[in-house]
């Protein structure tokens, strides 16, 4: 699949710069990750299935 | 000498302190030309901190009195160097590392490569490599690494060294520099189980710092080292886990499982979909965090690592999102599967270590590229954050006999003294062993 649209678009939203030697190594990369994201996909979840992250509130001693 | 011998020594006052440290700096001088180990030496400092050790009050009771030691050089400062200084260990330099922690190869373009100390013509592995080589190279007889998705474990392996990646959580990572919040740990090296425990145990204990550290009260593992692992229920991981090792690595778990005397299979469900969910969060946080430097230098980054990032950093938030509920649905699966298995088995690299330079490796019928993939069997078991100890084995690779391979100990989460003591009890069998590399 071509993710050139996607690419384009994400790094214009960031304002980061692909430059012509970059573009071979980012395309690949993130094909890569798209191949992974839908291994991902492939898993039926629930609303059930939470996040593996947690946010833990912070006690006055070590807040900053 | 290991870790506990010159602690042991110094304690005594039949060995100094400075002593053991002139030691240590007089082989990094001696043999870091061949290995490149090493990004910074503090050899002024070191001496200082020795003679400390040495005039100390407390040095009879200092449980790493004058040991030399070394960081990966993402430590600053950190938690868990005070914690090992305190305890009489004196800081001797920094080891080089991927950039970034990103990689499993320890290939840097602006330090160098850190050269496998067993051949010099091979990769130490990553991102840790620096941290693995100097202990193979007897430069130290202990160090501290990161392991996020295997750098602890993978450069363990290819290097032949004992390795801890601990519990997600046990180890405060304050003071070092990140890489994927949500899946870095730290860890030690050593060339023997006990020097491993003994510096474990040193570093425990909760840091207020750190927010993903547990408010958890010290477990000491090395008094019960000589427990054995007698009366454990032990298995070897199926799966992904012997269809993407080579001959070398199902050898290697498959002559640690005849030591235990297990022959029992144990298959995790969806580890593919796992190690996807590691690699996917490793790319949301770890293109995010460097964000802003991507933008504004992309060009100083090491080439090797700076593609990965910038397309990182491109990556949606609903993958990020969605890898991070997957996480939690497989920690769950595998929780279950520890209510009958007390600790499981799997090799830590897919072979022996490659040559420097490497671009490829095939595996499972598949040409992979070779640093991203070294880590295949460390990063499902990381993504969940289980404690893991590698222990290295010799001689599996019939083209390459001279070389290790590690295999993983894995327990449930805060049940390191059961990998320690199985590696323990292999270690004193002569099943798995850390020598100093020969010839440097």
């Amino acid at each position: 699949m071509d993710h050139t649209a996607a690419i384009d678009a994400a790094a214009a939203t960031l304002g980061l710069k692909i430059t012509a030697e970059q573009r071979a190594g980012v395309a690949m990369y993130y094909g890569l990750a798209a191949q992974m994201a839908a291994l991902l996909d492939g898993l039926p979840l629930t609303p059930a299935d939470e996040s593996g992250t947690v946010f833990h509130p912070v006690a006055p001693e070590v807040g900053e | 000498m290991n870790a506990t011998a010159i602690a042991t020594a110094v304690r005594d006052g039949t060995l100094s302190a400075r002593s053991a440290v002139q030691t240590s700096l007089d082989r990094i001088a001696a043999t870091d030309g061949k290995i490149n180990a090493f990004t910074a030496v503090l050899a002024e400092r070191a001496l200082k901190r020795a003679d400390a050790v040495d005039a100390s009050p407390r040095r009879a009771r200092m449980k790493l009195a004058g040991v030399p030691f070394a960081v990966k050089n993402l430590f600053d400062s950190a938690a868990l160097e005070r914690r090992l200084e305190a305890e009489g260990a004196v800081l001797v330099g920094a080891l080089n590392m991927d950039e970034y922690a990103y990689g499993f190869t320890t290939e840097n373009t602006h330090y160098g490569p850190t050269k496998n100390p067993h051949d010099l013509a091979r990769i130490s592995g990553g991102s840790s490599g620096g941290s693995a080589a100097a202990v193979a190279a007897g430069q130290v007889p202990l160090t501290l690494g990161s392991d996020t998705n295997g750098s602890i474990r993978v450069p363990s392996s290819l290097c032949g060294t004992f390795g801890l990646k601990p519990t997600f959580g046990r180890l405060p990572r304050s003071g070092s520099y990140p890489f994927v919040a949500s899946l870095d740990h730290l860890g030690p090296f050593a060339r023997s189980v006990a020097d491993l425990a003994l510096a474990y145990d040193t570093m425990q204990g909760p840091d207020p710092h750190d927010v993903a550290c547990a408010q958890r009260g010290i477990e000491a593992t090395f008094d019960g080292l000589t427990r054995g692992a007698e009366g454990l229920r032990i298995g070897v991981l199926g799966g992904w886990f012997r269809s993407k090792a080579m001959p070398e690595a199902l050898a290697a778990v498959d002559r640690v499982a005849a030591a235990l005397g297990t022959t029992r299979l144990i298959e995790w469900p969806e580890v593919e979909r796992a190690r996807a969910a590691a690699f996917m969060v490793t790319c949301g946080e770890g293109g995010a965090l460097h964000l802003d430097d991507l933008r504004k230098r992309a060009h100083d980054f090491d080439p090797k690592t700076r593609d990965r990032f910038l397309a990182n950093a491109l990556v949606p938030a609903a993958w990020v999102h969605r890898a991070q509920r997957v996480r939690h649905w497989f920690a769950r699966r595998v929780a279950r599967s520890f209510e009958t298995v007390d600790v499981v088995l799997a090799p830590a690299t897919p072979c022996t270590a490659p040559g420097i330079g490497t671009e490829w490796i095939e595996l499972d019928g598949q040409r992979l590229p070779a640093r991203a993939s070294v880590g295949l069997l460390t990063q499902p078991v990381s993504c969940i954050g289980l404690p893991v100890v590698s222990v290295p084995l010799w001689g599996l690779n019939p083209a390459a006999p001279h070389l290790p391979i590690g295999v993983q100990i894995i327990a449930a989460p805060w049940r390191e003294d059961l990998c320690l003591r199985v590696a323990a009890a292999l270690e004193a069998q002569g099943i798995c062993s850390a020598p100093v590399a020969a010839g440097l």
